[in-house]
């Protein structure tokens, strides 16, 4: 059973739509990431399964008993925001006791069952430590704690690594995500990060504009993207305008801006449409000589960046599109240089066409 | 279906509505029943005011002639502080210097100051021997009473009370304002070339505009409505709030309403446009100006010049005006009460010595001790009872779509003069209006009501706002807190600090409080009445230690805050 359902909810705020007939569904145990640039609603949706705010239209569910217009205390969701929102003038323990105090359980169960969780969270020795003097590791242990004394089975995460540096937050995600499956936790992640998303998520729901997407494994998110938008805000890819010139039983031409021709396997679209191909830049390889069954095509290296333990090049092709390629640096890769003539390759089974976008191409990839 | 708590609802609503009930008796409906007053008797105010059978309209001419002369004085002033305000906001916000929080104490110093105790240390150090008369080896004081000021024409003794007692506003709101600028702006400006006079007047002047305009009306209202200093410093002349009390004393009621209730329009036609002035610049702040380029670069050059040679300029002269108009006096009212500790200094004479008046014959001891004691309970009770509207209020200005209303309401009991607001509250509970209450201590505490909400309020905004509460309190709520737990374990003790110091901000303003509270005594006498009283019966010695006395009551309320707000 769903532990957690979401039935077409809707949320404006005046003109703005930040919802828009949102339908999901989130099992037990699951680590979801709501994942999606600035100003998709990502927010807004974490705040109303939390009950902080009610949405205009639809229905939330919590193990299966409608919650609408229940006050967030009654929800067992816990919400925890950027910086963790550590109450400033309590110290470890009592805001790892909040949830039960709150309670009023007996003192006893309260000192017990605080003092097993900040155990567990291997923080037993910082319990008179204030928040502002813990490193911001120790502060995320705390504020896990914190939710789990409160008996919380949904933990409810906004951006939870946004305030921290790119060293520690890497480090942290692992570890989160192991405390929350350790507990036996239901969590809903929202991040604007691709990589942080694709990492810790059991599945994925990718929200932009206020709706879904798509939603699934990070795998099956990453090979089988179901929209432009999704293939480019995660993991991201060239983009070719181009009309079909040609069909037939192994394949579509794509005729390219230029007169560049691109084979590919889809055969879906009809001639004479207008599509948009797409190419993973780990799918391009560059090369001197042409290789048989693949798209070829000649290009001079525009720029070549050395990201450690791979290469990214930029290509500019013969009709002036700059094409991007990634390749892994393995013992006896030729690597190239500003100038140099090469061969683009990219097998047809790696190209995925969608149909031209209604608000153009550019509309579709630049929101990131 | 809906499983929302009904009792919750019920009961938060009940809190809002007793506090807005509160808000509207206590403080709303005493600044606004003065208007009311003169519109309801308006044939009893056009007979004494304009067809007066005897004096015709002498009154109206009266009126006309006052408030020229307060507006003269308070625009001058204004024009003061600004010029020598800003560049003290500046250095307090900007640099960091030893000494630093001893000059913001001094800044502050004459906004915890009893006015009539302040009024009196001027009044000693400029027209009396035993000041800077005496300090310069003249056998008189250094101007006399009347001495005016080059230019604006009004006393100059009134000019340098109501400039000491304005100061703070304007330094005090630009600094805050200033500070909240990102430095980032005005290091980018340097590096681009500008001088640090160029970047002020591009960068920091129309950034920091809003904060200006507010301090300039803050300064503005405060000098209309000064009343405790300048009744004692006034000598002939006879500002606005000062007619008010005399006309009211005389019983000429409607004479005074009428005054008062223009003072109180004048307060809303200036708070207005400043509130939609500064609320619209909050999203896109500033202005700029746009000068011809050949003139904008010799201005440039010209800053560039000060900005090298002649900096020293901004720091020493307002620095020499804090020295000059508020360590000075004090310093000359704590020196002379020793000099006529037993004894008149100068005749010898033993009924001239401060001990004699306080515990001679005419036992000024005694009266001390009564207004103390009367002083203590009003500033007491009335913020008590403050603090209690005021708490809730605050929640509901930060949470409901009307706050940003109640806010500017509340600014209006902040600027009006405060004997308006006395005589408002007179004509409202006293015998003439509700018959309530009569003159005396009671009346006294509910005037001091009025301006002590708004105060508390301020205060307690400002740590909430800056404090992050909605965020805590969510957090608070998803961990199984409700509504009220939420705000009785982590909003309370979060903006404890703001309550203290908005209670003791609203104690001391109680206790120094003179206009208002000179029309709803009674017989019931504070300390700042008592030394205008003293003045005014010319028992000087007395009223030099009670004016220590003051000043020292409102130094320790100054370390208390100092201490509370450091933490």
């Amino acid at each position: 059973m769903a532990l957690v359902k979401l039935v077409n909810v809707t949320k404006r705020f005046g003109k703005i739509v930040a919802l828009d007939g949102i339908n999901l569904s989130i099992k037990d145990g699951e680590y979801l990431c709501i994942l999606g640039p600035t100003g998709a609603g990502k927010t807004t949706l974490l705040r109303i399964i939390a009950g902080l705010l009610e949405p205009d239209e639809g229905e939330i569910y919590i193990e299966g008993k409608r919650v609408n217009g229940v006050p967030p205390e009654e929800r067992n969701a816990v919400y925890m925001f950027q910086n963790f929102a550590l109450f400033p003038h309590m110290n470890v323990w009592q805001n790892v006791s909040f949830g039960p105090v709150i309670k009023e359980w007996s003192s006893e169960k309260i000192r017990n069952v605080t003092s097993e969780i900040l155990e567990m969270v291997r923080l037993g020795e910082r319990r008179d430590a204030y928040p502002n003097e813990l490193s911001g590791g120790m502060q995320q242990r705390v504020a896990l704690a914190r939710g789990i004394a409160a008996g919380a089975r949904i933990l409810l995460l906004d951006e939870p690594f946004g305030a921290l540096d790119a060293r520690l937050r890497v480090d942290l995600r692992t570890q989160l995500r192991s405390l929350v499956k350790d507990q036996g936790l239901t969590a809903i992640h929202v991040t604007h990060d691709q990589e942080e998303a694709l990492m810790v998520a059991d599945r994925i729901a990718i929200l932009r504009e206020g709706r879904i997407e798509q939603i699934g494994s990070p795998q099956e998110v990453y090979t089988d993207p179901q929209s432009i938008f999704v293939m480019s805000f995660v993991g991201g890819a060239n983009f070719f305008d181009g009309v079909i010139s040609h069909i037939d039983e192994s394949g579509s031409t794509i005729e390219l801006r230029g007169g560049l021709h691109i084979q590919v396997l889809d055969t879906t679209k009809k001639i004479g449409e207008r599509v948009v191909v797409a190419i993973r830049r780990e799918d391009v390889s560059l090369g001197k000589s042409r290789r048989r069954g693949f798209n070829n095509l000649i290009g001079e290296v525009a720029d070549a960046m050395f990201v450690g333990g791979s290469m990214e090049y930029i290509v500019k092709l013969e009709n002036g599109i700059p094409l991007s390629s990634r390749i892994l640096l393995e013992g006896g890769s030729r690597i190239f240089r500003k100038g140099d003539i090469v061969i683009v390759s990219f097998h047809p089974k790696e190209c995925r066409v969608f149909q031209y976008p209604e608000r153009g191409l550019l509309k579709e990839i630049e929101a990131i | 279906m809906t499983a929302r708590p009904k009792k919750i609802d019920v009961s938060s609503k009940i809190v809002v509505s007793c506090t807005l009930i509160a808000f509207m008796i206590f403080v709303i409906l005493p600044t606004f029943y003065l208007i009311s007053y003169v519109f309801l008797r308006w044939d009893e105010v056009w007979y004494e005011v304009f067809a007066n059978p005897i004096i015709g309209d002498e009154n109206w001419k009266q009126i006309i002639k006052v408030l020229s002369f307060s507006f003269r004085l308070s625009l001058s002033t204004v024009a003061f502080d600004l010029i020598f305000g800003i560049p003290l906001a500046y250095v307090l916000a900007r640099k960091k210097f030893p000494g630093r929080s001893l000059l913001e104490d001094l800044v502050t110093l004459p906004l915890v100051i009893p006015t009539s105790g302040f009024g009196f240390a001027t009044l000693i150090t400029w027209t009396t021997v035993a000041g800077l008369g005496g300090l310069l080896g003249l056998s008189s004081g250094l101007i006399s009473l009347n001495t005016l000021a080059p230019f604006i024409n009004v006393p100059f003794i009134l000019f340098v009370v109501h400039v000491a007692l304005t100061f703070p506003y304007v330094v005090r709101t630009v600094e805050t304002k200033i500070q909240s600028i990102d430095m980032t702006y005005e290091i980018a400006s340097r590096t681009l070339g500008a001088s640090s006079l160029t970047t002020f007047r591009n960068i920091l002047f129309p950034l920091s505009l809003p904060g200006i305009f507010s301090g300039a009306v803050l300064a503005f209202a405060r000098s209309l409505g000064e009343t405790g200093a300048t009744l004692i410093v006034s000598g002939v002349s006879t500002t606005a709030s000062i007619a008010i009390v005399r006309w009211a004393s005389e019983f000429k009621l409607s004479t005074a309403a009428f005054m008062g209730s223009l003072l109180v329009l004048i307060a809303w036609i200036l708070i207005l446009p400043a509130e939609i002035y500064v609320s619209r610049s909050r999203r896109a702040s500033g202005i700029s100006l746009h000068l011809p380029i050949n003139l904008t670069k010799k201005m440039i050059k010209l800053e560039r010049f000060i900005s090298r040679r002649l900096f020293f300029i901004k720091d020493a002269v307002p620095l020499i005006i804090v020295v000059v108009t508020v360590v000075i006096p004090i310093a000359v009212v704590l020196n002379s009460v020793i000099l006529y500790w037993s004894a008149d200094p100068y005749t010898g004479k033993v009924e001239g010595g401060v001990f004699h008046q306080l515990f001679g014959p005419s036992n000024y001891f005694g009266s001390l001790l009564r207004a103390t004691l009367t002083s203590i309970i009003v500033a007491s009770v009335s913020t008590y009872i403050a603090t209690c509207i005021a708490i809730p209020l605050s929640f509901i200005i930060e949470r409901r779509r009307y706050g940003r209303i109640l806010r500017t309401m509340l600014k209006v009991p902040m600027i009006i003069p405060t004997s308006s607001l006395g005589l408002s509250v007179l004509l409202l509970w006293g015998s003439s209006g509700l018959n309530v209450v009569n003159s005396g201590i009671w009346m006294i505490i509910l005037t001091h009501i009025v301006f002590s909400v708004p105060v508390i309020v301020e205060s307690i905004i400002a740590a909430y706002e800056g404090s992050g509460i909605q965020m805590y309190e969510d957090s608070a709520r998803t961990l199984g807190a409700n509504a009220y737990n939420a705000i009785e374990a982590v909003s309370l003790p979060l903006i404890k600090g703001g309550i203290i110091t908005g209670f003791i901000l609203s104690f001391t303003r109680s206790l120094g409080e003179t206009g208002a509270t000179f029309i709803v005594m009674g017989r019931d006498v504070t300390i700042p009445v008592l030394v205008v009283n003293m003045v005014e019966a010319l028992a000087i010695p007395a009223a030099l230690f009670t004016s220590t006395y003051l000043i020292v009551l409102s130094l320790i309320m100054l370390a208390i805050i100092r201490i509370l707000t450091r933490r």
